[in-house]
């Protein structure tokens, strides 16, 4: 046997291992490092890993904003994030370990040493750390931001080692800003090295989604136009814009919401099996999906926006009266529509879509309404007695699955009531789920994109969104038009209701 | 424990503590189960069964069934006693309720625990068999509950005749699938060892200070993946503080502090046959022989 044989040699001793997938050394750079999301979700997230060993062993962090701060303020600041927004009790040895990789750059990308600050500093880490020159570039910050930073650093990125890059939402304003900035990207990354972030394709319960559907064979052979009615998808929050003006007054609900996790979650809910779940097999049925969306026309599509009202018997302000908000906004905070998915599968079973701030709770949830029993041999004493199946996926809060079936109340006669058949996360799996960014920050260091959004789904999104929303210039809707606290405005309910059916009860 | 009892009895209680828990007027306690857990528990191995049976109710809730053979009692009888062990679901009303059943097998009861305990096993959900100890082989204990189990879980580090029960253990295999809490515990050391690859490609000599089920496993392993003679050198220790191979320090693993609770959990993740496992422990049988 000659030498180099005997290199290429299967590992015998690494048979039968199950060994925990575990990313490569890498460095991670957050740009936007001073912003809400870092503090809320991403230091916590980054935690999480270090907690359960899932980071790899050679690994730094580089913050990166234009607030003036030292290592120490930066590790200190974000210290309290995690003491304040982590998912597990702070650990001062889990800390100190993290907290040594830990980098902070202030700089503005409009002057022309900031990104060479930011190479610099990574090519310490990969230094002092072993980083390997592997990298991964989170952009944290505002679309305008995007592409100055995508550019500069593409012309920076390391010979050796991999590079990735993840980008916040939203990708673009509209189908020509999310062409434009595909494109530029992609002047400077292979689309296999960009990670569009959804979290909500990080939750769990969206995951399961998939094994619900896929891994059990009571639901797949009924999980069409035969047997069901139609389907809801709700994406209710109670929270207003939380300060955020600049933001939400240029994106309103339909760019904030629909365009990303709602259009997502009528993929999953949509899409044809894949034949394995690797991120192409998976990303190609998702696109099937957008590409056979309806469009909508003006009757489907309904746009509110709050006004004064209660939440929790807390009386807060309209939309209008949100500080940094213009007096006369224009800007939906509610939208609801009804969509068709026109293929084989799904022809003419709408799917109902809604998603608004200032309801009266925060609630996600994916709703299979089946078709009724075609012929109960009961005398019933009303016809709400036998209600249709609903199978309700929950993604939060509640995390879980729960089946409306139609059950006889005990004693004489033969009444009917609706009960619900539950399986919470919480009740039989009761290890904490993770949070969605733990998964999708380790999936983006060891290269697995199947739970991020390619470029041609982001376009599919973007133009049915696009077509949404056009007839929007033409007319003025007469806004507030629901008061927070409520279900949205009464032409969500018509929308629904001329079609003989209603939302959800909640 | 109520002396005396039926399955029947255990049953009616378990039907009247999961009404009894919930409050009047509140939401009903959900019972969840991913499976049904055997537990075989001579007196010996009670306290510890205990301790981990606490820990891990959570994160897999199940029906726990407790068999506490007595089989030196004269009374021909079961005793029994019913426990729900409920936990609140964080933002929801009511709380989700796991069955324990401890059952003592008195006098020749002892001899037929798989009649006891096939009417209280949860329909089409697996059942995992705790066994504490060592296996009784060729006892009718141990061939009726592996007949009904889908897993046997073990802990070779419990057993005191390791070497000699490690060389009748592979009559098992072809029965049930089998996991070994020890196994589970050297795993890191055989990650370390696998890095080391392709220089220990011809090692001649294993050196552990450790307790003699894991060092055992470990040297089964390496002589079954390498396909060569081993010489081991053992230092009994608590648990494994040093990996030697030719002479050179194996690099010690990050150390990882996981509970008994957690390491049974684990266990009760796996469904499929270990192969890998069932090698080495062929191979120690092999050096006996």
């Amino acid at each position: 046997m000659s030498i180099s044989e005997k290199v290429e040699a299967p590992n015998p001793l690494e048979e039968g291992l199950r060994r925990r997938r575990s990313p490569e050394p890498c460095a991670l750079t957050i740009f936007g490092a001073s912003g809400d999301l870092t503090q809320r979700k991403l230091f916590p997230a980054l935690y999480a890993l270090a907690v359960r060993d899932l980071l790899p062993p050679k690994f730094g962090v580089v913050g990166v904003a234009r607030t003036e701060m030292t290592d120490e303020a930066f590790r200190e600041k974000m210290k309290q994030a995690i003491q304040d927004h982590a998912r597990d009790e702070f650990r001062q040895d889990v800390w100190d370990e993290f907290a040594e990789s830990i980098r902070y750059v202030a700089t503005d990308f409009a002057d022309q040493g900031g990104e060479e600050h930011v190479v610099q500093c990574l090519n310490e880490l990969d230094e002092k750390f072993g980083t390997a020159s592997n990298r991964i570039y989170y952009l944290a910050v505002p679309p305008s931001a995007i592409e100055t930073i995508v550019v500069e650093m593409g012309k920076r990125r390391a010979t050796d080692g991999w590079t990735r890059v993840i980008v916040e939402k939203p990708f673009g304003y509209d189908l020509e800003t999310a062409k434009h900035l595909n494109e530029v990207v992609h002047r400077h990354f292979a689309e296999e090295e960009i990670f569009r972030i959804d979290h909500y394709l990080g939750k769990e319960t969206v995951q399961n989604m998939l094994v619900l559907r896929f891994a059990n064979g009571i639901f797949e052979p009924i999980w069409n136009r035969q047997f069901i009615d139609h389907v809801q998808i709700t994406v209710a929050e109670s929270l207003g814009i939380e300060g955020r003006a600049d933001y939400y007054e240029s994106a309103g609900a339909v760019r904030d919401i629909v365009q990303n996790h709602l259009l997502q979650l009528v993929a999953l809910t949509a899409m044809e099996p894949p034949i394995d779940f690797t991120a192409e097999s998976v990303r190609n049925e998702k696109v099937k999906v957008l590409k056979a969306l309806h469009t909508p026309g003006p009757k489907h599509v309904v746009r509110g926006q709050y006004g004064p009202g209660y939440i929790e018997g807390e009386e807060v302000a309209g939309y209008r009266e949100e500080p940094d908000v213009a007096p006369d906004s224009m800007t939906e905070t509610y939208v609801a529509a009804k969509l068709y998915v026109d293929n084989w599968r799904w022809a003419d079973t709408p799917f109902y879509i809604r998603t608004g701030k200032r309801l009266p709770r925060r609630e996600t949830t994916i709703a299979i309404q089946f078709k009724r029993a075609p012929h109960p041999p009961f005398e019933l004493d009303s016809d709400d007695a036998l209600r249709p199946n609903v199978l309700l996926v929950h993604i939060q809060p509640d995390e879980g699955v729960s089946l409306a079936v139609g059950a006889k109340v005990p004693g004489q006669g033969m009444s009917i009531r609706t009960v619900h058949m539950d399986f919470l996360y919480g009740g039989s799996f009761r290890t904490g789920l993770p949070e969605a960014y733990e998964r999708l920050i380790l999936d983006c260091m060891l290269g697995d994109a199947t739970l991020f959004t390619r470029s041609d789904e982001v376009e599919e999104q973007w133009a049915l969104v696009d077509s949404m929303v056009a007839p929007w210039k033409r007319d003025r809707p007469n806004f507030p038009n629901y008061a927070a606290g409520t279900w949205g405005p009464v032409a969500a309910d018509e929308l629904i209701h001329r079609d003989g059916r209603s939302w959800r009860r909640h | 424990m109520t002396e005396g009892v039926t399955i029947r009895q255990i049953e009616q209680e378990l039907g009247r503590l999961r009404h009894a828990a919930a409050a009047p007027g509140s939401a009903p306690n959900l019972r969840t189960s991913v499976m049904t857990h055997l537990a075989w528990v001579p007196e010996r191995w009670v306290d510890a069964a205990t301790d981990t049976l606490a820990g891990m109710g959570e994160r897999h809730p199940s029906r726990t069934i407790l068999l506490l053979p007595r089989p030196d009692d004269p009374r021909d009888a079961l005793d029994g006693e019913v426990d729900l062990r409920c936990f609140v679901r964080t933002g929801e009303q009511g709380q989700v309720c796991s069955e324990v059943i401890s059952l003592g097998l008195c006098g020749p009861r002892a001899k037929a625990p798989g009649s006891v305990a096939m009417p209280l096993l949860i329909p089409d959900l697996p059942v995992f068999l705790r066994w504490r100890g060592e296996p009784w082989f060729g006892d009718p204990a141990l061939d009726q509950l592996t007949e009904i189990a889908d897993r046997l879980v073990l802990d070779s580090d419990e057993w005191g005749e390791c070497d000699a029960t490690m060389t009748q253990l592979p009559e098992l295999f072809d029965r049930i699938a089998i996991s070994d809490i020890a196994w589970a515990k050297v795993q890191p050391w055989r990650e370390a060892c696998a890095e080391l690859w392709p220089e220990i490609g011809e090692a001649d000599s294993l050196r552990v200070a450790g307790p003699r089920g894991e060092t055992l496993l470990l040297w089964g392993w390496l002589r079954a993946r390498l396909r060569r003679e081993l010489e081991l050198e053992h230092e009994p220790a608590g648990e494994v503080e040093l990996v030697a191979i030719d002479g050179e320090d194996v690099p010690a693993p990050r150390a990882k502090r996981t509970s008994s609770s957690d390491l049974l959990s684990d266990q009760l993740e796996i469904f499929v046959r270990d192969r890998i496992y069932e090698e080495a422990v062929s191979a120690l049988a092999t050096v006996s022989a």
